[in-house]
Parts: structure tokens; sequence; C-alpha cells
């Protein structure tokens, strides 16, 4: 045999494997590798539209030094720590009320009627809620039938710095929660039953049977989700743009978003790359974690 | 005797209380979580003046197709449907079929650097698009793309790849080896065998992941804000936004757009879901 041949016998699983790859890689290599090069290099310069000069560091101490930054890191973390933990719960909830012996067909009607707000485009989800919590919309208007508050002094949920994340973050949950609910309702649904069976024969409570049975056996389901829900919540940008454009005066504002109107509107590319790199970086200690788990399975 | 009927009876009723009490709580929570959508609905069927109220007008006196007959009979909405299941469509074909492509290889063959392009996919799956989004920009407004279809359907299709892939190959790995081998011992080339039993036996996952393919690539927004610029190239999601941000008080249009803009995925959905859901689950119980 020529060395040619040897070596193509060689890595023969190689070459076929790479062939079928090819496609997907180059997309995923030039769309997403190359840009995410130029991102770090556009962090260390001035950029206007002419002209680019070298800043170093520059923007990095712009961005640390800010402390609008720090606000709009705390209010991240708020939206996403919120929705996370909401959705957990809601979600946890449902999963486990489905879970009960109820008729096959009822609990598929239920679980597709409850999936329906997770097919909402985030910008509809906003533009529903946006009509839902304006100062004359239902929201209000429920609280003062049941007389909670004065007709006179409706709240303005989305125009109040007080309440304007808060708003927001109450959409997100609403939005995503259904995704918890179907994997938790998978994972409930993959507990062998003869384990309940030799809980039942030790005289367990159904509080125990919940502690010591049914979280352990879903705890893989919920550190993966919860991962995956962090960086997405956490990367997220439609909602927030839609309802609040981050307003009003920065209270809504998240990284995303913020790294948006940096970039489009101030205009100060650098400074948005170098806010991009930031947030790149708190998201890859989820994203490791998350494909240490992964990989493992 | 007695006592033991009494014993039967008490657990009995209590059962059924219990079930009544699961059904009340389903109920419940169903009836507050789907309220929004229910008020999206009633208010894209009621004339203007009635949306904004304290106190609320629960129920529409007056009926009304109005608001839809706006959305349908201006060329310049109905557009921007057609450009998003223009999008939609071609970015699920193409994912699907890159992605069956590289989840085949990741499913059926053992080679060096396996490991690494799975962490790569997963990693890519985790990248923040608004990271992307500036030097798409620079990109796209260079290479003569802004403001085309194109550059969406490009950009759509690499993000939506690694999830179609990472899907797919879970779902390859389940079928045995041994359909395609036989269907090659009787003749068939590699491909000739993949499009003969893989793909079909892997209808569900097509399906699930095509699915979930296309509602990211109907919903996506930032992108569609960046990239494009001029009303007949504009998909419904950005559509939506400037209506909120041009006519704030044509509510009962707006929510009219909105359910023509959610109909066609969650009827879609809801027929479908049980290949969503398969697909979604695959891989992540373990």
């Amino acid at each position: 045999m020529s060395p040619l041949s040897t070596l193509r016998h060689r890595y023969r699983h190689e070459l076929q494997a790479y062939a079928f790859l090819g496609p997907a890689l180059c997309l995923l290599l030039v769309l997403m590798i190359y840009p995410l090069g130029q991102v770090v290099r556009m962090s260390f310069y001035d950029i206007t539209v002419r002209t680019e000069t070298w800043a170093g560091l520059g923007n990095y101490a712009e961005l640390l030094g800010n402390p609008l930054f720090w606000q709009i890191l705390w209010q991240t973390v708020l939206f996403t720590v919120g929705s996370v933990v909401m959705h957990l719960v809601i979600g946890l909830g449902l999963a486990l009320l489905l879970h009960t012996k109820i008729n096959v067909r009822i609990r598929n009607l239920f679980r597709g009627l409850l999936i329906v707000p997770w097919l909402f485009a985030p910008t509809v989800a906003g533009m529903i809620w946006v009509l839902m919590l304006n100062p004359f919309g239902i929201l209000n208007g429920f609280l003062t039938t049941i007389g909670l508050l004065d007709p006179n002094q409706t709240i303005n949920w989305l125009g109040n710095p007080q309440t304007s994340l808060l708003a927001v973050t109450v959409v997100n949950i609403w939005r995503a929660f259904p995704f918890f609910m179907v994997m938790l309702l998978a994972g409930l649904q993959a507990i062998p039953e003869d384990v309940y069976e030799a809980g039942d024969i030790d005289g367990t409570t159904p509080l125990q049977k919940f502690w010591y049975i049914t979280i352990p056996a879903l705890r893989g389901v919920i550190l993966t989700i919860v991962l995956l829900d962090s960086i997405w919540t956490f990367r997220a940008f439609d909602l927030v743009y839609v309802m609040t454009g981050g307003g009003p005066v920065d209270s809504s504002q998240v990284l995303p978003t913020s790294i948006y109107f940096d970039a489009f509107q101030k205009l100060k590319f650098g400074y948005a790359s170098a806010e991009a790199i930031a947030m790149l970086l708190i998201l890859l200690v989820f994203s490791v974690a998350y494909v240490r788990r992964a990989v493992k399975a | 005797m007695s006592g033991l009927r009494r014993e039967r009876w008490g657990i009995q009723t209590r059962r059924r209380v219990a079930h009544a009490a699961t059904y009340g709580t389903l109920l419940m929570a169903t009836a507050v979580m789907l309220f929004p959508v229910a008020w999206m609905l009633t208010v894209s069927v009621r004339p203007n003046v009635e949306v904004m109220k304290i106190p609320p007008q629960w129920i529409p006196t007056i009926f009304t197709l109005s608001p839809y007959g706006q959305v349908l009979g201006s060329s310049r909405y109905l557009r921007t449907f057609v450009n998003s299941y223009f999008i939609a469509g071609t970015v699920t074909l193409f994912s699907l079929f890159i992605g069956a492509l590289a989840a085949y290889a990741l499913a059926r063959f053992r080679f060096r650097g396996q490991r690494t392009v799975i962490m790569f996919l997963i990693i890519t799956q985790m990248f923040p698009l608004v990271l992307l989004c500036i030097p798409y920009f620079r990109v796209v407004v260079r290479i003569g793309l802004y403001d085309t279809l194109t550059a969406l359907i490009v950009v759509y299709t690499t993000f939506t790849l690694p999830f179609c892939i990472l899907m797919l190959r879970a779902y390859f790995a389940e079928i045995p080896r041994e359909m395609e081998e036989a269907a090659m011992v009787d003749g068939c080339s590699r491909l000739g065998a993949i499009v003969r039993t893989l793909l079909p036996m892997s209808f569900p996952a097509l399906v699930g992941s095509g699915l979930y393919t296309f509602l990211l690539a109907w919903n996506e927004f930032l992108f569609a804000v960046v990239l494009i610029e001029s009303w007949e190239k504009r998909v419904i999601t950005v559509a939506i936004y400037s209506l909120l941000a041009e006519f704030v008080t044509e509510w009962n249009m707006m929510m009219a757009f909105s359910v023509l803009a959610s109909a066609p995925l969650v009827v879609a959905f809801i027929f479908l879901q049980r290949y969503v859901v398969r697909g979604m689950t695959v891989g992540a119980i373990k």
C-alpha cells in the first residue's frame, strides 16, 4: 500500500465524519468564532463611524468605573434569579399536579394548554402585557374592582422606576415557566414506580417521599434546566426592549439591552464590545458548568 | 366488617376529594396562566373604546372583526407575514439538512476531535446573540447584505444549527446502526441507506426539531431589528414592535395582529406536542 492510502485508511473515520460535519462546522466557525474574535478586537479600540484608534484597556476601565454598569449588572442578576427561581417553583408545582393519577387525555390537554405562553414570541408577550399593565389596563381595573386600588390613583407599572423591573420579570416568568413544567414532568415520569412502593412499605409520608425520593431523583434535570434557563434569561433582550426599553431612567435596563443601546444608539461600538465581553465572561461560568454536565451525560 | 367497610369508604372519599382538589387547582392555574391569552383574544374583537376602562369591561358588548380586517387588508402587514413564513421555512429546511448530516457523523462515527466538536456545539448554543450583533452589523453592511432577507436566513440558520445537531444526534444514537448496515449490504450507498432507513425512522425527531427551529426563527427579534430597515423586508416581530411604537392607541388592531402572528404556531404545537416534548427531553433526562 502506498503511504497515502495507509494514511487514508488510518484516518478513514475522521475523513468521513468531517465530511458530514463540514457544512455545519464551516458555518459555525465563520459566523460565530470569527465575529467573537472581532468583538474581542473591537473592545480594545475607540471606534467611530470612520476611525478606529487603539484604546488599550480604556473601554474596560471606563466600563468598570461606570456606576451605571454595576447598577445594570445588579438588575440583570435580579431579573435572572427572580425568573429562574419562579420558573422552578411554578414549573415543579404544575408538573407535580400533572403527574398525579389523572386521566391521560386530560393530562395531555392541560399540558398542551399550559405550554401556550412559551410559544409566544417575547415581542408578542411583551405587547399583550404592555396592554394589561397600562395605567388604565385590565390589571389596574381588576385591582380597583376588588377594592385594592383607588380608581383615581392607578399604578403605571411600566412607567414607574420602582415597579418596572418587577413588571418585566413577572412577564418573563409567565412566558417561560412551561419549559420547566415539561422537563420536570418528563423527569417525574422517568422515576420508576417501585421506588415509591418501597417507600410505602417503609411507611413514609407524602412529604418525606417528595423530599427523599422525588427531589433527589429530579436533581439532574433540575440542575440542567436551571443552568440553561439562567443562561437564556441572562442574555434575553427582546422582552425588556419591547416593554420598557430599559426605562424609565434605566430602572429596568439589563445587560443585553444596554449593550444594544450603547452600540446602536450611542454608537460607542468599542465600549459596547467591552460590555459584551464582560457579559460573555459571566455567562461562561454557567456555560462551563452546563457543558461539564452535558458532556458527562 | 362494618369497620372495614367504613375504612374503605373513607379511603375512597379521601381519594375523590384529592382528585377534585387536583383538578380544581389545575383548572385555576390554567385559568390564571391563560388569562393574558384570553384577554388578547377579547380585545382583538372589540371596538377600541372598550379597551382601556376602569372599571374594566370584561366581556365585549359589541363584537367586531374589523381589527382583523385592518391587518389583513393592509398589503404592508401581509408582506411581513409572507417574509416571516419564508424566512422561518427556509431556515428550518437548511438547519435540518445541515444539522442531520452533522448529527449523523456525531452519532455513527468514533473519531478524533469528537468531544471537542460536541463541546463546541454546546458552547455556541450559549452564546449571547447581542454580542454577535455588533460585528454582524458591520460585516453585513460591508458585504452589501444589509436590509436583505438573505442576511437573516444565514444568521438564523447559524444559531438554530447547534440545537438541531444535538437533538438529532441524541435521537440517531438511539436507532440501531444495524438498520443502515443491512441496507448497505443490500447495495445502498451510505447516503442512500441514511435516506431510506435512518431518516424515516427519525421522523418524530425531525418534526420536533423542525418545529422548534421554526419557532426560534419566527420569534426572533434582535437581528431583525439590527439588520433590516425597510418596511417591505420587515418580519412580524418587528412589525409588532413598530405598531407598539407608532400606533399606541390602536389596541384592538395590535391584538388582532398578535393573534394572527401566534395562532399558526400554537395550533401546530397543540397537534404535534408529543414530538416536541420528546425532542426537548431526549438526552436531558438521565
